[in-house]
């Protein structure tokens, strides 16, 4: 990234009197150091939450999906509302990275990496999902388009579950291809400070042989730039064919034109709010406030307002037409009267509270800056996502075309095991990568210190105390 | 040490050959050398030091391979293959029920010699339910009798003959008397095989006992027309028909009357009957009629009386009722129907049946028949409270119990087992070791009907014939055979009823021809009147009458009738139509008492409801902790309650579900005055439906008056039939002319349509065992049913009218538009006080546009050419999207391996249950998604058996293929090939009553739905 001219009114995105060597030396910190109590007392709660999530899917596979709450009118509640959750939170880490970088949005340097780490991280345990949820997983495999010998039997393309599996797996490459083209530089960089033969191996086969000469770095950017245009339409394509699996559908309140465009939004407002949540525990873990400041907050507050504001006039237009139609058929979509008032009362307006309500705080400066504010808005929001899709599958389920069919659904303990095991597994990821991997893209930080950083903006005003 | 001689050699010492050998293994030189010695050879060979171990590790893991056995599974083939069995196809028999309670002629199908499904013998115009349909599965009851006890130990059966015949030898001897207490035979070759076993030994008596007695009936009947006998009805011709208190369309001396009540009841031919049903619980009777009364059981005797006089200007004693309007009303519509009006009555008490034969024949009925009268209830409550106080008193020397179970069904069965003991032979014929099996001195094990000879005389002049299906399972002997040896007949049964049938029945027909058709018909004849004293007996019926605050009626629940075959699976697992609860009997109360009493059933976030607890006292008797499930349309003051339930010997530990009612059934009566307490506790109710209503969503089932229906100048298409409409170019047009899809051409070859009546469905249920039957369909238990698991792949959905409908609730928001909309919505969910009740079956639709096909990731469901929508269970991964997407919700997820699994303990956990199963079917394994197939075993066959004999499908064959259309007894279902212009689904499409379900949403359904009519028509 060549430096630009910067407005000086813009304020700075690297706080304090940094040099490019202090730059290497705060990421490499983690890596570097020992961990301290509080990372152990995280990893061993997420390793328990783990390993339990894995006994409660052994137990699912062993015995089969009744041992989940579901039954024969509500054929997916925790295990699909999870998935959708997973994958929504997975959007920020693309869309910072490639959208972002195509717009020259340079804050996004600082967070990028996290963000698609946490992409990623997010991807799996999505993926997970639709996987476990099958009556027979050990033939999941059917679902790919892989020549077989039995007989001239082929996946259904009409299927959005095929249009999941693919677009997911796309997904979860790029994303994963150009989160390691961004990891190059700064494994190089770990490579030549480390001083434990074993590290410099690793670091050194991590780092594919980066020399750092000027025709890497050509490359580097050639490759971002090519990757970024390759991702952009996938932030886009993900949560619309996720929504498909509903939008396609005949369920009253999931058959729904608006769906695409507003799941994506969604998307990016849950994968936002998660990044809020991650880097405001690991901006003070790390010791990285310096890099990871409040116009970092804000702005990621000012798209979270934006993509909020999306949802929740979707929201209301589902209201509306659900009513407008007039149709008795409607009466009980997840956005309906039917809904705010029968038994998912509760999950309606937990939706109402934390995805609309909560967020509408953000509108006052002084909680959009506020680190602590902003965390706390950001787990609302978490909240809300996931009954968003909560109530998206399971009140509309509940309440089919025929009233003969309409039912409940409560979950069972491994329900609940499985999500709290897939957040142990997203917590032991999210660990081991703050101790191993460089947190902070800093050879794009470094380039960015001589327009943004605090230092050079005070060397240019004059303000020399 | 054994020596092994080598060769002769071996004899002479001093053989050089000998010598050698013990030098030597082998004789000659093996020729290593001349393989390996040649390195030249060794080198131009292809097979290197590698190839050599590739061959040496491919044939290791070869052979350790081949020694990794599967589960090995023994088929043993036919030493010397019977006749008529040839694998794979199916053998058909007529034979009949006759197990006390129910009464069938059947046909029943057999696979490689098992009884695998009954049918209706529509030969012998014969018609099933669904215990009947079930009953099949009873036969492979693990827990039956499985050979003679003598006071619970084992013993044989020349031991047993030995001993009985020197007990009555010594009875009769002394003179004792001997007592056969049965159930209902209605046998004539077991009543002549008991004249002669009283001949041979003396002081017999026959006593017959019905657990649910219609005893009061054949007392007045027996008193007009001089034959112990119940009057029979023929509906099909009925103008007017009112009900009070008889649940004729259920279990109601004896049933089997909705075949002629539908025949009466068909719109298309411009008249149907008017049914007017008075009663207190919610009954199917009551559930089909037009207009229902609902009176506690006190009052339906007064509106018997004040029905008779009201009808014949009499004046008996009688008192007023609330609803005596509408008994008037009553009236006026049987006296303009005449002769084609009927009253029939459940009230237990001669007087009061008395007066409806008296009024039938006031009104010179065409619908109660006194010719061919019925005789499948023989029950003589009396003679049977005599022999209890005489076994007690110590009057009886003998007593030999056949196809009853008085210890469990008697209400003082106490008393009966104290006699019992004083007697000094007791000995129970059962087909399991029952409550009276475990009482008496001999538990003697009967065959199941399939295994059995035995013949049947249901009605006047109708004879029937029942034949063995299969080998018996067990070391079991027919009641008749123990009786005629213990006759001292050296005969088999086979032969006494062969010979029987010869002389007196068959008068030279052919009893081949008999057994073949299963049932032989003579002319009955008439039986003269007598005129009825109707004054006395309404005075009498008067002062016998006496209310209370709250009345019980006791009813025999749909699916599990007197109990007998409560360990039944497919029965318990059952829905009740009404209630639509399985594996549960429990107390029906109106709103308004459980309000007062605080009984409610709150709906549990797992989508199950739960109920309290009450204990129920009668006369002192108490039977403590009943659930109670509030009933719509339940009379206030008044309760339900089911007997058979509460069995616990012989019973599998999941099927012992329920409270015994039995002991509540003081003198056989099934009403008594009753208190009830509500206790702690909380009842979980398995119940399938919990929404109860439509919810204003009356294009799911569309109905309309015979009044509607007949005016012409009304086009059902723009009324009461109305297709959904769309805008299409701005312009409305009918929803199914725009479609997304291109059409198949579906003109050519076979293309099914099944068509549902809702006027002519009862909600019987037989289809719906008749379903599990045939396609293997798994029982899941109380508790999977209630957290919403049922197999079941064709349900009968039961809606209630609401209070006000939609559109007059629309109109009393607009009156009061201070209301609160939301609130008045909800009312659309709330059943009315005493609702019309409607009956759906619904199974998979097999959609021609299925939502379902398309979502399939893995096209595990896909379309068949003859319009079935096809289940590949082999292909599914479980993803579950097309039941999400399924708007019908028809399709059934395996949550668990319901096979061959403790924890699913039903029959197919059971090596004598997975005999029931048919082979063409393929049982399902876990994770799969299953559902209805159109039975394409069964229409497959057809075709094949056509193509086979080189002709076409003959109309009608289809829909006698197919499980749930040959079992319902009112062709309310049919099914048959929409191509094929002779047969009569042609005609059900074309109906203008024809409409397919959520035809909005263009899924193009091969299912048709036609709509119901009632007769609204008021005098």
């Amino acid at each position: 990234m060549s430096s630009h001219y910067e407005a000086p009114i813009r304020e700075p995105l690297v706080l304090g009197e940094k040099s490019y060597h202090d730059i290497s030396v705060d990421i490499a910190k983690p890596i570097e150091g020992k961990a301290n109590k509080n990372w152990y007392i995280a990893f061993t709660i997420s390793l328990i939450a783990f390993l339990w999530g894995i006994g409660c899917i052994t137990y699912t596979i062993g015995t089969g999906i009744g041992v989940w709450g579901l039954n024969k009118n509500i054929g997916w509640a925790w295990d699909i509302t999870n998935f959708v959750w997973w994958v929504g939170i997975g959007h920020a880490g693309t869309l910072i990275s490639a959208v972002l970088l195509l717009f020259r949005q340079r804050w996004r340097m600082a967070i990028n990496r996290s963000a698609e780490a946490m992409t990623i991280f997010a991807v799996f345990q999505a993926g997970l999902f639709p996987l476990i949820h099958m009556g027979r997983p050990w033939n999941g495999y059917w679902v790919l388009p892989i020549p077989n010998q039995f007989g001239s039997l082929w996946v259904n393309f009409n299927s959005p579950l095929l249009w999941d599996v693919f677009a997911i797996s796309t997904y979860l490459s790029v994303s994963l291809v150009f989160w390691w083209t961004g990891l190059l530089p700064d494994f190089a960089m770990l490579r030549d400070r480390a001083v434990k033969p074993f590290q410099k191996k690793i670091y050194a086969l991590l780092s594919f042989g980066w020399s750092g000469r000027a025709k890497d770095w050509q490359r580097f950017e050639e490759v971002s730039l090519v990757l970024a245009g390759l991702a952009t339409p996938l932030v886009l394509s993900v949560h619309t064919i996720v929504s498909m699996d509903f939008a396609t559908s005949i369920n009253p309140g999931w058959h729904s034109t608006i769906f695409p465009p507003y799941f994506v939004a969604g998307a990016i407002f849950s994968g936002f709010a998660m990044v809020q949540t991650l880097l405001g525990v690991m901006r003070k873990v790390t010791n990285l406030e310096n890099y990871i400041t409040r116009l970092h907050i804000e702005y990621m507050n000012m798209v979270i307002m934006l993509t909020g504001g999306i949802v929740a006039v979707a929201y209301a237009s589902e209201f509306f037409i659900a009513w407008y139609t007039g149709s008795p058929y409607e009466n009980f979509t997840y956005m309906s009267v039917g809904a705010a008032t029968g038994a998912y009362g509760w999950a309606f307006w937990s939706l109402i509270l934390f995805n609309i309500l909560i967020p509408q705080l953000l509108w006052i400066k002084s909680i959009r800056v506020s680190f602590i504010g902003s965390f706390l808005i950001s787990i609302a929001i978490n909240i809300g996502m996931w009954f968003e899709r909560f109530d998206i599958i399971a009140i509309v389920l509940s309440k089919g075309h025929l009233p003969s069919t309409w039912t409940r659904f409560e979950p069972t303990f491994v329900d609940v095991g499985i999500f709290i095991g897939t957040i142990g597994f997203f917590g032991v990821l999210f660990l081991l990568y703050a101790r191993t991997f460089p947190v902070i893209a800093q050879a794009e930080v470094k380039s960015i210190m001589k327009v943004s950083g605090e230092n050079y903006k005070k060397l240019r005003d004059g303000n020399h105390e | 040490m054994k020596k092994y001689w080598k060769s002769v050699e071996e004899l002479n010492e001093n053989s050089s050959i000998v010598a050698k050998l013990e030098e030597k293994e082998f004789v000659s030189e093996i020729a290593t050398d001349e393989f390996l010695g040649d390195k030249e050879t060794l080198e131009e060979s292809s097979t290197s030091r590698r190839d050599f171990l590739k061959y040496v590790g491919f044939s290791t893991a070869a052979a350790s391979l081949a020694a990794c056995e599967g589960p090995v599974r023994k088929s043993i083939p036919y030493v010397v293959k019977p006749e008529e069995i040839t694998p794979g196809l199916p053998n058909f028999y007529a034979t009949t029920i006759a197990d006390g309670y129910d009464f069938a002629n059947v046909l029943v199908k057999t696979r490689e010699g098992r009884p695998i499904l009954i049918k209706p013998n529509k030969l012998a115009n014969g018609t099933t339910n669904a215990r009947v349909q079930a009953s099949v599965l009873s036969l492979y009851d693990s827990l039956r009798l499985k050979g003679p006890k003598l006071k619970g130990n084992d013993t044989t059966w020349s031991d047993v003959n030995a001993q009985i015949k020197a007990s009555l030898a010594d009875l009769k001897a002394g003179g004792e008397k001997v007592v056969l207490l049965t159930g209902t035979l209605a046998s004539p070759s077991t009543e002549k095989l008991i004249a002669d076993f009283t001949a041979a030994n003396g002081n017999v008596q026959h006593v017959q006992y019905d657990a649910v007695s219609e005893s009061a009936t054949l007392d007045a009947f027996q008193e007009v027309y001089g034959t112990r006998a119940l009057p029979n009805y023929d509906f099909s011709d009925a103008e007017t028909i009112v009900a009070i208190g008889a649940d004729f369309l259920g279990d109601w001396q004896g049933g089997g009357f909705e075949k002629s009540y539908t025949a009466g009841r068909q719109a298309d031919t411009g008249k149907m009957s008017r049914h007017i049903q008075v009663e207190a619980n919610m009954t199917l009777s009551g559930a089909n009629a037009d207009k229902r009364i609902v009176v506690k059981p006190s009052e339906q005797v007064f509106a018997l009386i004040n029905l008779y006089n009201a009808v014949t200007g009499e004046s008996l004693p009688s008192k007023a009722t609330a609803k005596d309007a509408d008994i008037i009303k009553a009236a006026k519509q049987l006296k303009k129907a005449g002769t084609k009006g009927a009253v029939l009555t459940g009230i237990q008490d001669k007087n009061a049946q008395l007066i409806a034969l008296a009024l039938n024949a006031y009104l010179n009925s065409s619908v109660i028949d006194t010719a061919t009268v019925k005789y499948t209830r023989q029950g003589n409550d009396a003679e049977v409270q005599q022999l209890i106080a005489d076994m007690n008193a110590g009057k009886i020397g003998a007593v030999f119990t056949f196809n009853t179970n008085p210890v469990y069904t008697l209400a003082n069965s106490a008393e009966f087992v104290n006699g019992l003991k004083k007697v000094k032979l007791s000995v129970a014929f059962a087909s399991s070791e029952d409550e009276t099996a475990s009482k008496a001195q001999y538990a003697l094990p009967t065959p199941h009907y399939l295994e059995a000879w035995g013949d049947v005389q249901m009605q006047a002049g109708s004879y029937s014939l029942t034949q063995p299906t299969v080998n018996p399972l067990f070391d079991t002997k027919q009641f008749q055979d123990c009786l005629l040896a213990w006759s001292g007949s050296s005969e088999s049964y086979y032969d006494f009823l062969k010979n029987n049938w010869n002389s007196a029945i068959l008068g030279g027909t052919s009893w081949n021809q008999a057994l073949h058709d299963g049932v032989f018909t003579s002319k009955a004849s008439e039986n003269k009147a007598k005129t009825i004293d109707v004054a006395t007996a309404a005075s009498s019926l008067k002062a016998a009458t006496k209310e209370g605050a709250f009345e019980l009626t006791l009813f025999s629940a749909t699916a599990i009738g007197d109990g007998q075959q409560a360990n039944n699976p497919w029965l318990q697992e059952l829905p009740d139509p009404i209630t639509r609860a399985s594996w549960d009997n429990y107390l029906t109360i109106s709103q308004a008492d459980a309000t007062a009493l605080g009984f409610s059933n709150p709906v549990q976030d797992n989508g199950a409801i739960n109920g309290d607890y009450a204990n129920i006292t009668v006369n002192g008797v108490v039977v403590e902790n009943v659930p109670v499930l509030i009933q719509p349309g339940q009379a206030k003051g008044s309760f339900g309650l089911a007997v058979g339930y509460g069995k616990t010997k012989a019973m599998k530990s999941e099927m012992q579900v329920g409270v015994n009612a039995y002991p509540l059934a003081q003198d056989l009566k099934v009403v008594q005055i009753a208190s009830i307490e509500k206790v702690s506790g909380t009842h979980k109710f398995a119940c399938e439906q919990l929404q109860h209503t439509i919810a204003g969503r009356y294009e799911i089932l569309k109905e309309t008056s015979l009044e509607t229906y007949n005016d012409k100048s009304i086009d059902p298409k723009h009324s009461w039939n109305e297709v959904t409409k769309v805008s299409l170019k701005h312009e409305e047009v009918d929803v199914t002319a725009v479609d997304l899809w291109d059409d198949q051409d579906r003109s050519i070859g076979h293309h099914f349509n099944l068509s549902i009546d809702l006027s002519d469905c009862t909600g019987c249920g037989a289809c719906v065992v008749a379903c599990h039957a045939e396609n293997n369909v798994p029982v899941v238990g109380k508790h999977e049913v209630r957290v919403g698991r049922d197999m079941h792949w064709l349900r009968i959905d039961r809606y209630y009218s609401s209070e006000l409908d939609a559109d007059s609730l629309e109109r009393e928001i607009n009156k009061n538009s201070t209301s609160d909309k939301v609130d008045d919505y909800y009312a659309l969910e709330v059943p009315a006080e005493n609702p019309q009740v409607a009956f759906q079956p619904l199974m998979c639709q097999h959609c021609n546009h299925a939502p379902c096909e398309t979502v399939c990731p893995v096209a595990a469901t896909s379309h068949g050419r003859q319009g079935q929508n096809q289940m590949t269970y082999n292909r599914c991964v479980g993803t579950r999207y097309c039941a999400n997407n399924c708007p019908y919700r028809v399709r059934r997820f395996n949550w668990f391996k319901y096979n061959e699994n403790s924890e699913f303990d039903f029959n197919m956990n059971d090596e004598y249950g997975k005999m029931v199963l048919n082979p063409d079917v393929v049982v399902r394994s876990r994770g799969v998604m299953e559902k209805c197939s159109f039975c394409i075993q069964s229409t497959q066959q057809v075709i094949l058996n056509a193509k086979k004999e080189g002709r076409k499908v003959a109309p009608g064959e289809f829909n006698n293929a197919v499980a749930c259309s040959s079992a319902c007894a009112t062709g309310a279902l049919v099914f048959g090939d929409v191509n094929e212009s002779e047969d009569e689904i042609v005609a059900k499409k074309e109906d203008s009553r024809a409409y397919r379900l959520l035809e909005a949403i263009g899924t193009d359904n091969n299912v048709l739905y036609q709509a119901k009519i009632r007769n609204t028509e008021e005098v």
